[in-house]
């Protein structure tokens, strides 16, 4: 069988919905395909995003899938010395939200239909050919051998990131860039303040930080993110030892168990092709210094979705005609994962004893308001290693 | 002959995929399958898989 369609987006994760919504809105026939029988399930995230990031991209908070609104944040640093960054101490005006990924997917993916994108999905992509100007994608679902020919080709397979491959991009990750994560979904969690984020810093996650995402009541997602250059040990092993030391998690039962990659290297080089443009983790549009990469995969979404249906409305589906998709990802997400990869590296370079001793220093600072790019303002007062590494850049 | 065992308990998380450098590995919502002919036995998808669900095997 082949189906022909204008643009065929391949992954139904945040930002391939995005992506075939705002494609169709402008005009464009969509079809977006993902090889899950249930869009968002099983979730590979610990499900925080910024207030601000979701009004950015003009998507007005649902009880259908936001879990709990945060107030806080606590850093905390390898001997337990937190930071606590709260309304007492400073004005939290654009704090975030935790979400329920499997619901909020699953919604995204539904307004890409109601702009009149065509879903398939426990459809899964294997392979694809040059014909003329059009490209062609197999595929397999249910049992069934397909042909999707379309006049662009967005890739939106998260971190797996294959679809590029075959148009010749390059997005391997390299293990120092591909954080291993694993996560409980856990009850009976007894937080110091169950309305704040908590990241903990140091050799519990070598290469990367543990994290209790608090989901509302004692419910939490109790995960870490490891890269397996620094550590013999699994992300698993970690997680175990993370959750047997914690005190919040001394009764905590899990309900579910989450794993998946992370790609933390920065944004690729090269995000367009002939009749092909990368979104999301496959393009590692990912925060390089958080790992969060919902929202930036969303507005990524927005720009290859608009860019594709003037292009089709042009008919001219060139990398040359695409390439205004990579300025604006370049512009709007590059620029700033480039300074965030400096800053992990120099996060990655303290040792345990350094950490502590900063969170001490942390103690008597005053903030007005919190963004990663403040506390690094402030972590540069404190920590003389940090003004030599960052002073240049904050 | 070696060959690439996976474990009962993969997750078909996809990270092996995301790091193969050949882009041998194919993750399916409930199986994986690899290229075996074209593998270099590098090992990466081995070593960043988050529940070692990865293994080498000599086989007959
Ligand atoms: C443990 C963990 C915790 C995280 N925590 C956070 C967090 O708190 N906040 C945050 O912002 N980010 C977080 N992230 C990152 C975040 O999950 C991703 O950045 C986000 O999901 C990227 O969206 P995406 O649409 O690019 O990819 P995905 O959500 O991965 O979607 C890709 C989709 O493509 C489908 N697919 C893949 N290959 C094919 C194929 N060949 N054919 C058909 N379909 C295919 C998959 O089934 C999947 O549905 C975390 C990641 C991990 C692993
Ligand atoms: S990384 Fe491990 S758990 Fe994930 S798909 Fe590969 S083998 Fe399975
Ligand atoms: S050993 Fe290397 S080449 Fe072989 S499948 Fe794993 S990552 Fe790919």
């Amino acid at each position: 069988m082949i189906i022909e369609t204008d643009v065929l987006v391949i992954g139904a994760g945040p930002a391939g919905s995005l992506t075939a919504k705002h494609a169709a809105l402008n005009g464009a026939d969509v079809i977006i395909i993902d090889k899950k029988s249930e869009i968002g399930t099983p979730k590979r995230c610990a499900e925080g995003v910024s207030k601000e990031g979701l009004k950015k991209l003009k998507i007005e908070p649902s009880t259908r899938w936001v879990t709990k609104e945060l107030s806080g944040v606590r850093l905390i640093a390898p001997n337990g010395t937190s930071v606590w960054l709260n309304d007492e101490k400073v004005k939290l005006p654009e704090a975030g939200y935790i979400l329920e990924r499997k619901v909020f997917d699953k919604h995204m993916a539904m307004d890409a239909a109601r702009a009149g994108a065509q879903i398939m999905i426990k459809t899964i992509a294997n392979g694809l050919r040059r014909d003329g100007d059009s490209l062609i994608v197999t595929a397999e679902s249910m049992g069934e051998e397909l042909e999707i020919k379309a006049k662009i080709v967005i890739g939106a397979d998260g971190p797996e990131s294959r679809v590029g491959r075959w148009v010749g991009l390059k997005t391997a990750q390299k293990p120092k860039n591909m954080e291993s994560c694993a996560q409980f979904e856990m009850v009976n969690v007894k937080m110091e303040d169950p309305d704040a984020i908590e990241f903990h810093f140091g050799s519990t996650a070598p290469g990367g930080y543990a994290w209790i995402f608090p989901k509302g009541d004692d419910i939490a997602n109790v995960g870490l993110g490891i890269l397996t250059t620094e550590t013999d040990k699994s992300a698993y092993e970690h997680l175990l030892d993370f959750v047997k030391n914690n005190p919040a998690t001394q009764n905590a039962q899990p309900v579910e168990f989450n794993i998946g990659g992370d790609p933390v290297g920065g944004m690729h080089k090269e995000l367009t092709a002939d009749n092909f443009m990368l979104v999301g983790d496959s393009a590692s549009q990912v925060n390089p210094l958080t790992g969060g990469g919902i929202i930036s995969a969303m507005e990524a979404g927005v720009y290859a979705g608009k860019v594709a249906a003037k292009a089709i409305k042009e008919g001219d589906y060139s990398a040359k005609n695409l390439s205004e998709y990579q300025e604006r990802c370049e512009e709007n997400i590059g620029v700033k994962f480039e300074r965030d990869l400096k800053v992990k590296d120099y996060l990655q370079s303290l040792s345990d004893e350094e950490l502590n001793s900063i969170a001490d220093a942390f103690q008597d600072i005053e903030l007005d308001r919190i963004n990663p790019a403040e506390l690094i303002k402030q972590l540069i007062k404190v920590s003389p290693k940090a003004l030599l590494k960052l002073g240049k850049l904050f | 002959m070696m060959i690439m065992k996976v474990k009962e308990w993969c997750m078909y998380c996809g990270e092996c995929a995301g790091v193969c450098p050949r882009s041998l590995i194919e993750v399916r919502e409930n199986s994986l399958k690899f290229d075996k002919d074209n593998c270099k036995e590098c090992a990466v998808c081995i070593q960043v898989c988050p529940v070692q669900a990865l293994a080498k095997e000599e086989v007959e």
